[in-house]
C-alpha cells in the first residue's frame, strides 16, 4: 500500500516535471515566435495572442463564474476604441501609452454588465450579453463627435522601422499580456476570490447562504475578466491600424473567443489559451485555403454545434480524466464507505430534553410570501429561544421550506419582520444574513459538487472584506479548523474527493460541516434526516445534541416525527403559512388541531413515524 | 396626424408578419425551454427558397406558402434530430450556443447556394399600394398579414383544440407528467420545433415578397424576434402577438420622430432593458433560473 | 520589399546587443524575367460588401485576361491572386500579410471599400509597396500622410454629386426644385456624397425638409419615405449603396410619391441589376454619379466591354471597371518606370503622371487622392447614359424622374 502510494507520489512529480518542461519549451517557442516565423505566420500569431487573451479573461466570468457571455469581443473593440479616440487628440504619443486607460475604461464597462447579472442569469444572460455588444456597436457608429461614426478612426503607423523591428513590439507587448493574463488567472483560482467564483458557478443562491457576497465578487470577475482584454484591443487596433464599428464589434469575435474557452476546457488556467492557440491557425486556414467567408461561416457554427454536443467539457479536462482513469486504474476509490463514521464515540443520549431559556434568538413576526394567487407563506409567527432545538413542522406544502428561504434570505417576504438577536434582518442579503450568524442547510444537499469537500469547507465566509479576497484558498487556521469541523462529522476521510461523487447521507454530513465554519449562532436544518440511512439518521442526531450542548441554538424542519419529539423543544406546527400549534412534544401531540392539520391534508402520520420507528429500533 | 396615423399603419402590418415569426419560437422556447438564435436565419431560409420558387418556376411567393411550410418543417425537424436534440441535457447556455452555431452554418450554406448578394422578389403587388384617403396600405403588406392572422388562428386552433396541441401543452407544463399520461415527449418535442420552423416558413416566404434578403441580415431577425418574445413573455404566444404589434409600432415610430438609424437598436434596448427590469415581459413566466433573488 | 527573415534575426541580435545600425538589405528577385508577374488582392467575396468585392473581382480577371493577351507586362504574363476577407478587417490584414510574405506576390491591388482598404493599405505601407485601390473615397484614407496609395477613380466622397449639384444649383428659376430631402446611408462612401451636394444646394438657396442618415440594415423603407412623402420634398438625393436604393425606389411607388428629381449615388451604377430591382418604369430619369459609363469612349472600353461580355455575359457594372481600371494603372506605372522592384519609383510614377484608363484619363494629388470629377449618368429609356459634364455626355437631353425633360 505505502510502496504504491510512494510510487504515485513518484509518477506526479514526474508528470508535473514532464509537464512543467513542456509548458516552458512552449512558452519559449510563444516568446521567440518572430523569428521563427514569416510575416504571415507572424500575424496569426498576434491574433492568436489577442484571442488567447480575450478567452483567458472570459474564462473567469464564464469558466469560473459560470456566465456565459458572447460580449468579450466588444471589450476588444472598446480597447481599441479608447485608445484610437485618445490618440486622435494627441497624435504625438504611442498608442501603447494608452493601453492602461483602455484596460481600465474596458473593465468599468464589464462591471457595468456585471450588475446585470444581480437580475439575471442563463439563457437570458447570454442574450443580453449579445444585445450588449450590439448596443455598443450602435453607440460607436452613433456618437459621431467622438468615434467618427461608421467612417472609424486611424491610428498613425508604427514609428519603429519595420525593416528592423517588425512585429516585435506588437508581439512582445501581447506576450506580456498574455502572461499577466494567467498570471492573474492563476492567482485567482488559488485564493479566496476564486474558490466564492466557483461556489457561484456551481450554486449562486447556496453561496449567498454561507455568507459569500455574490455580487461584489461578480462585479470583480467582471472588471478583470475584461482588463486585459481592453489592453490588448489597444495593441489590436494599433496593428490593424484602423478601427470602425464593424470590424471591432463584429460577433465573429465574440464567437471564436468563446469557441476557445470551450474547445480547451472551461475554468482551466490554460485551456482558454490552448483554444485561441487552435483556432486562430483553422481559422487562418478556412479563410486561406477553403474559400473564405461561407466557410468560416460553416467550420466555425459547425465546431460550436459540434464541441457542445461531443466535447462539451473541452480538451484538457478531457485529457485530464483520461489520464486520471489511467492512472486509478485498479485502485480502489473512496465511495461510499461509511466505516469512517465510526470512528468518533458519541455522546451518550441525554436523558432530559435541553432547558429552554425565555430569551428568542430569532423572532419571525406576521411574515407573508405569496406566489402568483399562492399564498405560502400567510403571517407565520413564531420564536426560536436562545439554545434550544427548535422544530417547525407541518404537512406537505405548509410553507415550511419557504418560511426557511425568508428567514435565510434566499427569498424577500411581502410583509413581516425576522429579528435574529435584537436585530432586524429581514432587508439584509443572503451573505449578510450569514455573516450576522444564521447558517442554514437545504433539503436536497446543496454542495458545490466539483470542489472537493476540503474546499467545500473552507468556502463560507464570515464577513466580507477585500483584503481576505487575495488570501489562499485553502490555507493556515481556517483550512485547520475545516479539517477539525470535517473530524467532528466524521468525514475528514473524504476531505480530497468531489463532493458531488459522495453519498446523499454524506453530502448532508458535509453540509453541516461547511456551514459550522460560520461560526453560526442559529443553525437552520432542512430535513437533516430525511432520505438517509438509519445510521446516519443518529448520527446526525448525535451530532446536534453535542453542537447544542457546546451553546448552539437549531431550527430544524424535518418530517421524520420520532426524531422530531426525540431531540426537540419546543416544536411549531406550520399549516397553510400560519403557525397553528406551539409547545412541548408533548403537548403537540395531543393538540387536536395539529391531528387536524395533518389528518385533513391526507397526510399519513404512521406511515412517516413507521420509518422512524425503524431507526429508532436500530439505533438504541 | 396624418403622418402618425400612416406611422402606426405600417407599423401594424409590420407587427403582424413578425407575430407570425416570432410564434414558432416563443411555441418552441415554451415546449423545450430553448432558445432558438438560428429562428432568423431559418426565415432568411425559408424567404430564399421562396425566392428561387419564384426565380426559376416563376411561382407567386404567395402561393408558395403551403409548400415551403412543408420543406420547412422537414428542415426543422432533421436540424432538431441532428443537432438541438443532443444539447437538450446540458446547460440553457450552452443550447444557446448549439443553435447560434446553427444559424453560422445556415448563414454560411445560404451564402454557398444563393451567393452573399441581395436578392428580391418583384410580382406586380410588390410595389402596389391601396390608397384609402390620405393613406397608403401596401399590397405586399395587407396581403402579408392577413396570411399571418390565419396561420396564427391555425395555430392557435392546433395548440388548443386538436390532442397534439394538449400533448405539446402536457409536455411544456410538466414533461415527466406528460410521459406518465402517454405522451412521448421526445417526439413532442421535435415535433414541436418542426411546426415552429414551419409557421416561420411562412412568415419568411413573405419575408422575401416583402423586402431583398441577404444571408447576413439574419442577427437583425433574431434580435428583433428574441425582442418579441422578452417583451411578451418567454413562451406565451397572446404575448408574441402583443409584442410584435409593439415592436413593429415603436420600430416605424422611432424611424419617422427619432431618426432613422434608431430601429437597430430598438430590439436591443428593449432586451435589455425587458429582462432586467422585468424578466417575465407581459405575460410570460420568469425562467427558471432567473429566480435566484 | 519584405526584410527577410535573417534580416530580422540579425536586427534583433543587433537591437538586443545595443549595436544599433543596420545595413543588412533585403536581397530579393532571383527568379528569372520570364516568370509571370504575380499581383495580389484580398476582396469582400462573402458578407456585407460581397456585392461590390465580386464585382471587383471580375474587373481584375478581365484586366489579367486582356493584359496577357496583349503581351503581359513588360513581356512577362500576369497573374492575380485573390482571397477573400468576408468583409472583415482582421482578414484583410491577414490577408495582405500572406499575399507579401507567403505568396510573395510582386504587386498588390486594393480591396473593396473604404472599411477594408484602410487597415489593407496600411499592410502595403509599412511593407512599402504600391497600393492602387478602386474603391477607396473616403477622404480619411488620405490624411495619413501614406506615400504608397492611390485611389483609381477620379473623386473622393466628398466631391461626387459636385456636378450634378453644381447643375442644379444652376437651373432657371422656374425648373428648379425648391425643397430637397437627403436620406443616406451611414457609410463612409455615401454620408459625403450626400453632404457635399446638400452643401451646394442649400447655399443655391434650395430649402433642405428633410435630412436622416439610415444603417446599413435598413430593409423597409416605408416609414423613412412616408416622411419625406410628408415633407413634400420636390427632390430627392440620396446616398446609396446598393439594395438600400432599390429598396428605396420600390417604397416610393407604394407611398405612391414622385419627387421631380431623384439623384442616388450609386445604386443606379449597377447596370443590370439595379433595373431589374426597381423595373424599367422607375429607372427613367433617376441621375446617379458614376465614375464609369459603359458606353463613354475613353481609351479601351470597347475591348472591355467585349471581353467582359465574353467572360461574365451582360455589361459591366461600375465596380468592374473600377477594378480594371485599378490594373491599368498598376500597368502604367510598371510599364514607364520599366521594372516593379522598386516600389517608390512606381508610386513616384504615379504621383507625377497621368494615366489613361477606361474611366477616362486620372491624375493625382501629393497625398494620392485622385483630382478630377465623377460623371453624372442618368437612366434613359432602359440605359445609363452620361449627361453631365457635357462634353463626355453621350446624351443631349436631361430628364425629370419618370417625367418630361428639362429644356
Amino acid at each position: 500500500m505505502s510502496d504504491a502510494a510512494a510510487k504515485s507520489v513518484q509518477d506526479e512529480r514526474r508528470s508535473r516535471l514532464i509537464r512543467n518542461g513542456v509548458l516552458a519549451v512552449l512558452a519559449l517557442i510563444v516568446v521567440l515566435f518572430p523569428l521563427i516565423g514569416d510575416a504571415s505566420m507572424e500575424n496569426t500569431m498576434i491574433l492568436a495572442l489577442i484571442f488567447a487573451i480575450g478567452a483567458s479573461g472570459l474564462n473567469i466570468i464564464t469558466g469560473y463564474t459560470g456566465y456565459l457571455s458572447l460580449s468579450q469581443g466588444a471589450f476588444l473593440g472598446i480597447g481599441a476604441y479608447v485608445a484610437a479616440i485618445l490618440g486622435r487628440s494627441m497624435p504625438d504619443i504611442s498608442p501603447f501609452v494608452w493601453m492602461p486607460v483602455a484596460g481600465l475604461t474596458a473593465a468599468l464597462l464589464a462591471m457595468l454588465l456585471g450588475l446585470v447579472t444581480y437580475r439575471s442569469r442563463g439563457a437570458s444572460f447570454v442574450i443580453i450579453t449579445i444585445a450588449f455588444l450590439f448596443l455598443v456597436q450602435f453607440v460607436a457608429t452613433q456618437w459621431v463627435p467622438v468615434t467618427n461614426g461608421t467612417a472609424g478612426i486611424t491610428f498613425p503607423l508604427p514609428t519603429w522601422s519595420n525593416a528592423v523591428w517588425g512585429n516585435w513590439p506588437f508581439h512582445l507587448v501581447l506576450v506580456g499580456l498574455l502572461a499577466l493574463s494567467i498570471l492573474v488567472s492563476w492567482w485567482i483560482r488559488r485564493t479566496k476570490f476564486g474558490t466564492g467564483l466557483i461556489a457561484i458557478r456551481e450554486d449562486e443562491g447556496k453561496a449567498g447562504s454561507v455568507g459569500i457576497n455574490a455580487p461584489i465578487y461578480k462585479l470583480l470577475a467582471f472588471g478583470l475578466s475584461a482588463l486585459f482584454v481592453g489592453m490588448a484591443g489597444t495593441v489590436y487596433g494599433y496593428y490593424l491600424s484602423f478601427v470602425d464599428p464593424i470590424g471591432m464589434f463584429s460577433i465573429l469575435n465574440s464567437v471564436i473567443i468563446v469557441l476557445a474557452i470551450i474547445l480547451g476546457g472551461r475554468g482551466t488556467l490554460l485551456g482558454p489559451v490552448l483554444g485561441a492557440f487552435i483556432l486562430v491557425p483553422v481559422d487562418a486556414f478556412a479563410n486561406n485555403y477553403l474559400g473564405g467567408g461561407n466557410i468560416r461561416l460553416l467550420v466555425f457554427g459547425g465546431l460550436l454545434v459540434l464541441l457542445v454536443v461531443l466535447l462539451p467539457k473541452g480538451i484538457i479536462p478531457t485529457v485530464q480524466l483520461l489520464l486520471e482513469k489511467r492512472r486509478t486504474k485498479g485502485t480502489v476509490g473512496l465511495t461510499g464507505s461509511i466505516t469512517a463514521l465510526a470512528d468518533r464515540p458519541l455522546p451518550p443520549p441525554r436523558e432530559k430534553l435541553a432547558p429552554v431559556g425565555d430569551t428568542m434568538l430569532l423572532q419571525v413576526t406576521g411574515l407573508e410570501k405569496s406566489f402568483g394567487a399562492l399564498k405560502a407563506v400567510d403571517g407565520c409567527t413564531f420564536g426560536v429561544p436562545e439554545g434550544s432545538i427548535t422544530a417547525l413542522i407541518g404537512p406537505n406544502g405548509s410553507g415550511k421550506t419557504t418560511v426557511f428561504n425568508l428567514i435565510s434570505g434566499l427569498m424577500t417576504p411581502d410583509a413581516g419582520e425576522i429579528v435574529l438577536d435584537g436585530e432586524r434582518i429581514e432587508g439584509l442579503a443572503p451573505w449578510g444574513r450569514a455573516h450576522r450568524g444564521i447558517g442554514r442547510t437545504f433539503q436536497m444537499t446543496r454542495l458545490f459538487r466539483e470542489m472537493t469537500v476540503l474546499e467545500n469547507v473552507v468556502a463560507p465566509l464570515r464577513d466580507f472584506q477585500f483584503r481576505q479576497l487575495g488570501l489562499g484558498a485553502v490555507s493556515g487556521s481556517e483550512a485547520e479548523k475545516a479539517e477539525e469541523f470535517l473530524e467532528f462529522v466524521g468525514m475528514q476521510a473524504y476531505r480530497d474527493a468531489r463532493a458531488g461523487s459522495l453519498s446523499y447521507g454524506q453530502q448532508k454530513l458535509v453540509e453541516l460541516a461547511q456551514i459550522l465554519v460560520l461560526d453560526p449562532k442559529l443553525i437552520m436544518l432542512d430535513e437533516p434526516a430525511g432520505g438517509i440511512n438509519p445510521t446516519l439518521i443518529e448520527r446526525m442526531g448525535g451530532l446536534i445534541r453535542e453542537l447544542n450542548d457546546q451553546g448552539k441554538t437549531f431550527l430544524l424542519v424535518e418530517h421524520n416525527m420520532p426524531f422530531v419529539l426525540g431531540l426537540c423543544n419546543p416544536v411549531r406546527v406550520l399549516a397553510r403559512g400560519q403557525v397553528i400549534a406551539e409547545g412541548s412534544p408533548a403537548e403537540i401531540q395531543k393538540d387536536p388541531l395539529v391531528l387536524d392539520a395533518y389528518l385533513g391534508d391526507d397526510y399519513m402520520l404512521e406511515n412517516r413515524s413507521g420509518d422512524g420507528a425503524a431507526a429508532k429500533g436500530e439505533g438504541r | 396626424m396624418i403622418a402618425l396615423t400612416q406611422t402606426l399603419i405600417l407599423g401594424v402590418l409590420a407587427g403582424a408578419v413578425y407575430a407570425l415569426m416570432a410564434s414558432g419560437l416563443t411555441l418552441i422556447f415554451g415546449v423545450m425551454r430553448v432558445i432558438n438564435i438560428a429562428h432568423g436565419a431559418f426565415a432568411v431560409l425559408a424567404a430564399f427558397l421562396t425566392y428561387s420558387l419564384w426565380s426559376a418556376f416563376g411561382l407567386d411567393p404567395l402561393l408558395a406558402i403551403p409548400f415551403i411550410m412543408v420543406v420547412m418543417f422537414g428542415i426543422g425537424w432533421v436540424v432538431y434530430q441532428g443537432a438541438v436534440r443532443h444539447s437538450r441535457g446540458s446547460h440553457v447556455s450552452m443550447t444557446v450556443l448549439v443553435t447560434f452555431g446553427i444559424a453560422l452554418v445556415l448563414e454560411g450554406v445560404m451564402g454557398i447556394i444563393w451567393g452573399n448578394r441581395s436578392a428580391s422578389i418583384r410580382t406586380d403587388y410588390t410595389d402596389a399600394s391601396v390608397e384609402v384617403g390620405p393613406f397608403f396600405f401596401p399590397q405586399v403588406q395587407l396581403l402579408a398579414a392577413a396570411i399571418a392572422v390565419v396561420v396564427l388562428i391555425a395555430l392557435y386552433f392546433l395548440l388548443n383544440k386538436t390532442w397534439l396541441g394538449r400533448a405539446i401543452r402536457a409536455a411544456s407544463v410538466n414533461e415527466s407528467g406528460a410521459l406518465l399520461v402517454g405522451v412521448s415527449v421526445a417526439a413532442v418535442a421535435a415535433l414541436t420545433f418542426a411546426i415552429g420552423i414551419a409557421t416561420l416558413g411562412a412568415g419568411g416566404a413573405m419575408l422575401g415578397a416583402i423586402q431583398p434578403i441577404v444571408p447576413g441580415t439574419h442577427y437583425q431577425w433574431i434580435a428583433r424576434l428574441l425582442a418579441i418574445i422578452v417583451l411578451g413573455g418567454f413562451g406565451s404566444l397572446p404575448g408574441a402577438v402583443i409584442g410584435a404589434m409593439i415592436i413593429g409600432v415603436t420600430e416605424m415610430l422611432a424611424t419617422t420622430y427619432v431618426g432613422s438609424a434608431w430601429p437597430v437598436a430598438v430590439p436591443f434596448l428593449i432586451i435589455f432593458i425587458v429582462l432586467i427590469v422585468r424578466p417575465q415581459g407581459i405575460m410570460g413566466a420568469r425562467l427558471r433560473e432567473d429566480l435566484v433573488s | 520589399m519584405a526584410a527577410s527573415r535573417a534580416t530580422r534575426i540579425a536586427a534583433l541580435t543587433a537591437g538586443l546587443s545595443l549595436l544599433v545600425g543596420v545595413s543588412a538589405c533585403a536581397t530579393d528577385s532571383g527568379g528569372t524575367t520570364d516568370d509571370p508577374i504575380v499581383i495580389g488582392a484580398s476582396l469582400p467575396l462573402t458578407g456585407e460588401f460581397s456585392q461590390g468585392g465580386l464585382d471587383t473581382q471580375q474587373g481584375y480577371e478581365v484586366w489579367v485576361e486582356m493584359t496577357n493577351e496583349a503581351g503581359g507586362i513588360l513581356g512577362r504574363d500576369v497573374e492575380i491572386v485573390i482571397r477573400d476577407d468576408a468583409t472583415n478587417q482582421n482578414t484583410v490584414v491577414t490577408n495582405y500579410n500572406n499575399l507579401i510574405s507567403v505568396d510573395d506576390v510582386d504587386l498588390l491591388l486594393g480591396s473593396q471599400s473604404s472599411l477594408l482598404n484602410i487597415p489593407a493599405s496600411a499592410v502595403a505601407e509599412r511593407n512599402e509597396m504600391v497600393f492602387v485601390c478602386p474603391s477607396c473615397g473616403s477622404p480619411d484614407m488620405f490624411n495619413r500622410g501614406f506615400e504608397f496609395i492611390f485611389f483609381s477613380q477620379q473623386a473622393v466622397a466628398t466631391d461626387q454629386a459636385r456636378v450634378f449639384a453644381e447643375w442644379i444649383a444652376a437651373l432657371p428659376e422656374d425648373q428648379r426644385p425648391k425643397t430637397a430631402a437627403y436620406p443616406s446611408l451611414d457609410d463612409p462612401f455615401a454620408g459625403p456624397v450626400v453632404d457635399g451636394a446638400e452643401a451646394i444646394l442649400s447655399a443655391a438657396g434650395i430649402e433642405t425638409v428633410y435630412k436622416d442618415i439610415y444603417p446599413a440594415t435598413t430593409k423597409n423603407f416605408d416609414s423613412i419615405v412616408a416622411a419625406i412623402a410628408a415633407s413634400g420634398a420636390e427632390m430627392v438625393v440620396q446616398g446609396a449603396q446598393f439594395e438600400d436604393g432599390v429598396n428605396f425606389v420600390r417604397s416610393m411607388n407604394r407611398a405612391g410619391y414622385e419627387p421631380d428629381i431623384l439623384y442616388q449615388s450609386s445604386s443606379p451604377t449597377y447596370g443590370q441589376q439595379y433595373f431589374d430591382g426597381v423595373g424599367e418604369d422607375n429607372t427613367q430619369g433617376v441621375f446617379f454619379s458614376t465614375s464609369y459609363s459603359s458606353v463613354a469612349s475613353t481609351p479601351g472600353n470597347a475591348e472591355f466591354l467585349a471581353k467582359y461580355e465574353e467572360m461574365f455575359g451582360g455589361i459591366p457594372p461600375e465596380d468592374a471597371a473600377d477594378g480594371f481600371a485599378a490594373g491599368e494603372v498598376l500597368k502604367a506605372a510598371a510599364e514607364a518606370v520599366g521594372g516593379i522592384d522598386d516600389q517608390r519609383a512606381l508610386a513616384d510614377w504615379i504621383r507625377a503622371n497621368e494615366v489613361q484608363t477606361i474611366l477616362g484619363t486620372l491624375s493625382w494629388n501629393e497625398n494620392g487622392s485622385p483630382k478630377g470629377d465623377f460623371l453624372v449618368g442618368q437612366w434613359q429609356d432602359g440605359s445609363a447614359q452620361i449627361v453631365l459634364p457635357a462634353e463626355a455626355a453621350t446624351s443631349e437631353t436631361i430628364f425629370r424622374w419618370r417625367g418630361a425633360a428639362f429644356e
